[in-house]
């Protein structure tokens, strides 16, 4: 029997993957907020005097930086609960996950935008009394910020993509969903087209809003 | 105003400032002249501390530097500093540029504030560009909000690090002549500079600094007539050479 594509499979499987989405989206803006604090406050620590934090960094960036993703979500989701007697919901898991492995990644882009600020504004700002740290706030932290954005979007790209992987760990997000579906309507072709669709026009949204983003902050420096 | 004795400075192992004695007094304008690595910035740098000396004393306004006690970023600003390369902050505009320091080092009242930073940018011409970003200046006009940026925080000395290098040779007259009216304003000035013409006409001293020392150290008449170093004359013969 020849294939045939069934329009109407990928049409009524949209509604339903929205269920996953709304987890795909849910665990992707809630890992992004805390690994992008994650990455500052490591990625600065990279930048550290002390040894010992900008040691303590370094270990953070390379554990996870060096271990799959998906070794890190069973890890945590199966190991670290069987360690400590405690259970963690997938959802918690997925997010705390997605926070620490773009939070590595963030840290580097941190560490690498705030070094590429010219160390004559560091000069400039001590030489008209700012403390080290209000140097940082008001002076390297605002340049950087706007160098950051390219990666940035780049991790966040990733990091979307990279939620489908806690389909292993039973969170329901968006892959997981279109798997369901499968399982009852046998039309794979169809519904994980329609996965991909859905992942795609969400990338697609994020490298959108960064690219006004930038644009707005190049407009506005540029008066 | 600014006393300095028996300053040393090294990098590694190698020794740029090799002994200097410096006395700078209120309201004295004191050119630096010296070929390049000659440690003629680092002295200037010495002074607010932006490289901390390797052993001697520093002393700025009754303030030792040295002092673990003493507040370094209240020296610096009461020492205002102006660099080669602007330094300017690319995502203020030159209003902002200088209110910063009034506002978030003095505490100043925004308004108090916008209405000194207005006052300096007058003073330096530039009153009308206080809405533009740094970087839709030119190269003189970028460092006379440089200076107005350091003059916002009311300070009692200026130091100039070759402020007219970077510029292009029909810039520098602006610039120059911001840091003459400044000069007899009464402004105590240290100045690191390639200008002779400058160092010949607005200095109460000039100074020659090479290999790590002070070489030479005269009134600008006796020094530039009447060199007495050989290396200072050497340095000038050179200077005046490729004309």
């Amino acid at each position: 029997m020849a294939f045939e594509f069934q329009t109407q499979v990928v049409i009524e499987t949209f509604p339903m993957l929205m269920r996953g989405l709304k987890y795909t989206v849910y665990i992707t803006a809630g890992g992004l907020a805390i690994g992008f604090v994650l990455g500052a406050v490591f990625g600065l620590l990279k930048l550290s005097k002390t040894a010992v934090l900008r040691n303590l960094a370094v270990v953070y960036v390379e554990c996870i930086r060096g271990t799959p993703m998906l070794v890190q979500a069973m890890f945590l989701y199966y190991g670290v609960p069987m360690a400590l007697g405690i259970r963690i919901s997938p959802l918690t898991a997925g997010i705390i996950i997605i926070a620490v492995n773009s939070g590595a990644y963030i840290a580097e882009i941190v560490r690498g935008a705030v070094q590429s600020v010219d160390s004559g504004q560091v000069e400039a700002g001590r030489s008209i009394g700012l403390t080290s740290t209000q140097t940082m706030r008001y002076i390297i932290w605002p340049q950087a910020l706007k160098r950051m954005i390219p990666p940035l979007g780049n991790q966040f790209i990733i990091s979307l993509k990279d939620t489908s992987l806690l389909m292993v760990i039973g969170v329901g997000e968006l892959l997981r969903t279109g798997q369901e579906i499968v399982a009852v309507n046998f039309r794979a072709f169809e519904v994980y087209l329609a996965v991909a669709l859905v992942y795609l026009a969400m990338t697609m949204s994020i490298a959108k809003i960064l690219r006004i983003v930038e644009n707005r902050m190049n407009i506005s420096a540029a008066k | 105003m600014i006393e300095i004795q028996n300053l040393h400075k090294q990098f590694g192992s190698l020794e740029v400032i090799k002994g200097i004695d410096l006395s700078i007094q209120r309201g004295e304008v004191v050119c630096i002249i010296g070929p390049s690595g000659s440690g003629k910035s680092t002295v200037l740098r010495c002074i607010n501390k932006l490289e901390e000396p390797s052993s001697g004393t520093v002393i700025v306004d009754g303030f030792d530097i040295m002092d673990p006690k003493t507040d370094i970023n209240y020296i610096r600003t009461e020492v205002g500093m102006v660099f080669q390369q602007f330094n300017l902050f690319p995502h203020l505009p030159v209003l902002d540029n200088v209110t910063l320091g009034p506002i978030k080092v003095r505490g100043m009242k925004r308004a108090e504030a916008v209405r000194i930073g207005r006052e300096q940018l007058a003073k330096v011409g530039l009153a009308e560009k206080e809405a533009n970003y740094p970087d839709h200046l030119s190269g003189g006009q970028k460092q006379r909000v440089a200076i107005a940026r350091a003059l916002a925080l009311q300070p009692k000395a200026m130091l100039f690090d070759e402020p007219t290098s970077a510029l292009d040779p029909e810039l520098v007259g602006e610039v120059l002549l911001v840091m003459k009216k400044l000069a007899d304003e009464g402004m105590t000035m240290v100045v690191v500079t390639h200008e002779m013409n400058f160092a010949q006409k607005v200095a109460n001293r000039v100074i020659f600094i090479d290999q790590g020392v002070i070489q030479e150290e005269n009134a600008p008449a006796a020094f530039f007539q009447n060199p007495e170093n050989p290396r200072l004359r050497d340095f000038l013969g050179k200077v005046e050479a490729h004309i």
